[in-house]
């Protein structure tokens, strides 16, 4: 009697421990915490590094020598917060997280601004995530505010010279972007190797792509669109490794079969070749889709924009790979996982409201410098991961860092010159090719040509402007001028070596201060620290 | 990531990593798997080269190798004899048939393929039994098994009118750091030249200030992208050193005259330079052979052109000794009907069709195979790409049998395991 009654109060206890909400942040560093148990963890990362990770994980951007100055001498104990805090309030939070879903959902295929203003106003309004997949998986052209989304599907489905529509691409890039599985390999066989991924389930989705075809403006479409056909019949296919035929109708990966009236009944206007009528479906087979992918019953489409939304800020999925969401890539930390998905589900799935709490974790706050001698499975998240910066973030913290981006954004900038020139020039330089996954950017001879040699780049460091050089062509104290270079492109202060060497510099070029300042700071600006989010 | 065995194309691992290749990264990846080590170095010694011209769209055989003059399906242009007794070409090719005694004319080519863009990829991937992956370019293949040269400069280039940039996807599975470095219209890269407001010394002394930033960062971090980047910063030094292979007015003006100052004239000077600078790899790609209408007024435009710049640079090389250490090929994704279609064009036609070969391991003076009377079909046995490749391979001294790729344990063989090397073609 007695057992089972502490064993209740202790349930009690716990469901009340529960019940009184403990944060999601709190939740993720018991969970790491736990896991990791006994391993050597990071510390967590200095001011200098929180702060450059910070803005360029909720701004896209640095702040400035003096922000970071005010930043290193505030004594509050809770700054970190509240600089998050201010972060994710300001506009360039939307305009971040933005950028960010572009690279993943377009991966370079290509630019649009009506794509990029669907992104920003839908980011920058709080949209949350399943309304959003809905708008794009299932797009409603004819709306001039959401016709946008519709790039996801009108890009994919643009023919290439002789090529075939690749409606195989658009089918595998749904599955991997919107529920985190990649049914490439499912087109003509059962996976080989994750075997929870079946032909019947490439085959579903498919079926519901392979009648869309790209229109060109009319009435009520004023720009290129995506006309659905019907689905009148279900779709045969047959292993090319074991000969076993299937059929199947619409279906969401793993879900149930959609049932959609077949053959006449399928059209609520048939198609009429003689008047040019395509004809009217009476069933949107992409919006049947879309409103069953996109749904919290889905754990699929739940895990993977969780698991994105982790890697984004931590480096690293708790699924590994993205893409490969199954019995065969588990979770490294279930619980997580579950927790993780469970709050974004009662917080209706905003993305906003999921990266603020990641942010206020340990795991985000620890620093990417190794404990001494150890060497920690990635998994564990012991240790913060270096990330790549993508272009959107290089080319604003490049201008920012040289003090160029007013000029670049200020009404009369000259021509070639503008912060959209250098956007482009950036993302040329920078990007990983279309169609592959951008999830890690590496060094290219393009890159370090464009470094060393291209005009605009180099104009930056020249003075001007009132730019960064410019400013410090009059500052005769080396320190103050090591330590105004170190702030301004690096978030930190100089060490004293660091101090030292940017007097013998100046020393030995003293000749024409303004062109050592100016190949001291692109020294620091093409730096592995420079282009590392650490 | 590496999702397995299924469609081609696609599953090209993704990472991109275009390094700048010292010797010493490419050990490194000998090391994580290619074949034997001992035959890795071997292959590397030697310092042969590849000079590889794409005329794509389909050059029709009957203008230029193969020709069938007085036949139903001849057409209007003759044939002219060459250098080798009994050989002739077409009357098009005037330099070429001068050249007749290095060449190697294979006419016995019978391939699968018959539509552009599948049939490119084929014939330029060597068409292996299919495996699942997308198999290399053979430019990448060289890339990888061969590696740059001492000049450091990038393995696999290739000339082309249009646009330039960095073609990761010929690498298929080896890896995008195997990929093509296509110059558009033999232009340098952009940003390849020293920035005006910089001379050599100060642009080296912020590199090397840049590099020690480097080292002290990495100091007490995971090894990260540090070797790459040092790598492609190298390869840009590399390349900037030879800018003046870009550089218009290092070229004589007897050698532009010769070549012609046409796209494939000036590219083809183009290639020869990059050759003689210690690039592995260079392909020349002409565009516009797909003569499905008024075959004989654009063959017989195009054809000349291509004689000058090819039989110039076969001149070149021969004299300057290269020839005998570069394998030099010339071929399309498949030859053009023998029967004249109503626009006065000529088709695809795989069945029968004809490719050149000159150079390193190959027999000079040789013709392989023929087709009968009115060129319709292949008299013997057609050769499929597969034994082109097995070919080359033996004539660039790798063993095209025993020597396997290692796609993270899958054991791939480098061309056609049911195919062999064509013993005519080769010295």
């Amino acid at each position: 009697m007695l057992s089972k009654f502490s064993t209740l109060l202790f349930c009690a206890v716990a469901v009340g421990a529960a019940g009184a909400a403990e944060p999601l942040h709190t939740r993720v560093d018991r969970l790491v915490d736990a896991q990791a148990a006994g391993q050597p963890m990071a510390a967590l990362s200095t001011d200098a590094e929180f702060l450059r990770r910070a803005y360029l994980d909720f701004a896209g951007d640095l702040p400035t020598a003096t922000e970071a100055r005010a930043f290193f001498a505030d004594k509050a104990a809770d700054k970190r917060e509240k600089l998050l805090g201010s972060l994710t309030e300001a506009p360039r939070f939307a305009e971040r997280l933005a950028d960010a879903l572009n690279t993943m959902l377009m991966e370079r295929r290509g630019e649009d601004a009506e794509w990029r203003k669907y992104l920003q106003a839908s980011c920058k309004s709080g949209k949350t995530w399943d309304v959003m997949a809905r708008e794009i998986i299932s797009p409603d052209y004819a709306n001039p505010e959401l016709r946008g989304a519709g790039y996801f599907n009108l890009r994919r489905l643009e023919k290439v010279g002789q090529q075939e529509t690749d409606y195989p691409g658009l089918t595998r890039d749904t599955g991997r972007m919107f529920m985190g599985v990649d049914l490439q390999c499912c087109q003509c066989h059962n996976h080989l190797t994750v075997k929870s991924y079946k032909q019947a389930d490439f085959n579903g989705l498919f079926v519901a792509f392979q009648n869309a075809k790209v229109a060109v403006p009319d009435a009520t479409h004023k720009t290129a669109w995506v006309r659905e056909g019907a689905i009148t019949a279900k779709y045969d296919f047959v292993s090319v490794l074991t000969g076993v035929k299937g059929q199947t109708g619409p279906r969401v990966p793993f879900g149930e079969e959609i049932a959609t009236p077949e053959g006449d009944e399928a059209w609520l206007v048939k198609p009429d070749p003689k008047k040019k009528d395509p004809g009217t479906p009476r069933v949107s087979p992409l919006k049947e889709i879309a409103a069953r992918v996109a749904t919290k019953e889905n754990t699929f489409f739940v895990q993977n924009i969780v698991n994105r939304m982790w890697w984004l800020l931590m480096g690293r999925g708790l699924v590994e790979p993205l893409d490969l969401q199954s019995p065969l890539y588990p979770s490294s930390n279930p619980e997580l996982m579950d927790a993780l998905a469970e709050d974004f589900v009662a917080h209706d799935m905003s993305l906003q409201w999921l990266l603020k709490e990641l942010s206020l974790t340990r795991v985000y706050q620890r620093s990417t410098v190794l404990p001494e001698g150890a060497a920690p499975a990635d998994t564990l998240f012991a240790v913060a991961k270096e990330r790549p910066l993508a272009s959107e973030q290089l080319v604003r913290s490049f201008l920012r860092a040289t003090g160029v981006y007013e000029a670049a954004t200020a009404p009369g900038v000259a021509k070639g010159q503008a912060l959209a020139d250098y956007e482009k020039a950036f993302r040329i330089a920078f990007s990983n090719a279309p169609k592959e996954p951008e999830l890690t950017v590496n060094p290219t001879l393009r890159s370090a040509l464009f470094l060393r040699n291209n005009e605009l780049v180099l104009s930056t460091v020249r003075p001007g402007n009132g730019n960064l050089v410019e400013r410090l062509g009059t500052v005769t104290d080396s320190k103050a001028v090591a330590e105004e270079l170190y702030l301004s492109i690096l978030t930190r202060m100089p060490t004293d070596d660091e101090t030292k060497e940017v007097a013998a510099w100046l020393e030995k070029y003293s000749a024409d201060r303004p062109k050592a300042l100016g190949h001291y700071a692109w020294a620091l600006l093409s730096s592995e620290e420079f282009f590392s989010n650490h | 990531m590496i999702n397995p065995l299924c469609t081609p194309l696609d599953h090209a691992l993704t990472r991109r990593r275009f390094f700048g290749m010292g010797a010493g990264a490419l050990a490194a990846s000998a090391m994580g798997g290619l074949f034997s080590r001992a035959a890795a170095e071997e292959i590397r010694k030697k310092e042969k080269q590849v000079l590889f011209v794409w005329l794509d769209g389909g050059m029709s055989q009957l203008e230029s190798w193969d020709p069938k003059p007085n036949t139903v399906f001849g057409g209007p242009y003759r044939s002219i004899p060459t250098s080798v007794p009994g050989v002739h070409l077409s009357e098009l090719m005037p330099g070429l048939a001068k050249q007749m005694h290095r060449l190697c004319v294979v006419r016995s080519l019978c391939t699968k393929d018959n539509a552009h863009s599948s049939g490119v990829e084929r014939i330029q991937r060597g068409d292996p039994k299919t495996r699942g992956v997308p198999y290399p370019y053979f430019g990448s293949s060289i890339a990888k098994l061969m590696g740059p040269m001492e000049s450091h400069l990038p393995p696999y280039v290739c000339i082309k009118p249009g646009s330039g940039g960095f073609r990761s996807e010929d690498a298929g599975f080896l890896g995008p750091k195997y990929g093509c470095l296509a110059f558009g219209d033999g232009l340098p890269p952009e940003d390849l030249l020293r920035n005006k407001s910089l001379e050599e010394e100060e642009d080296e002394a912020r590199n090397a200030l840049r590099a020690r930033m480097n080292e002290r960062f990495v100091a007490h971090r995971a090894p990260n992208n540090t070797e790459a980047n040092s790598h492609v910063f190298d390869t840009a030094r590399e390349l900037m050193k030879r800018s003046d292979i870009f550089d218009a007015s290092k070229t004589k003006p007897e050698d532009v005259k010769r070549y012609g100052t046409h796209d494939i004239g000036r590219h083809m000077l183009t290639a020869r330079r990059m050759l003689e600078s210690g690039v592995r790899f260079v392909k020349v790609t002409s565009y516009g052979w797909d003569s499905h209408g008024d075959n004989f007024n654009a063959h017989g435009t195009m054809v000349p052109k291509f004689d000058q710049a090819f039989s110039s640079i076969l001149e070149d090389l021969a004299a300057s000794g290269l020839l005998e250490s570069t394998l030099v090929i010339a071929m399309s994704e498949f030859g053009r009907t023998p029967r004249i279609n109503g626009h006065a064009g000529r088709d695809h036609w795989p069945e029968a069709w004809s490719l050149a070969m000159a150079g390193c391991g190959i027999h000079g003076g040789a013709v392989v195979g023929e087709t009968d009377a009115k060129g319709t079909e292949v008299k013997s046995s057609g050769y499929d790409i597969g034994s082109l490749f097995h070919t080359w391979y033996t004539a660039l001294g790798i063993d095209s049998v025993a020597t396997e790729y290692d796609n993270h344990g899958q054991p791939l063989p480098i061309a056609h395991e049911a195919m062999k090397p064509i013993k005519e073609a080769l010295a």
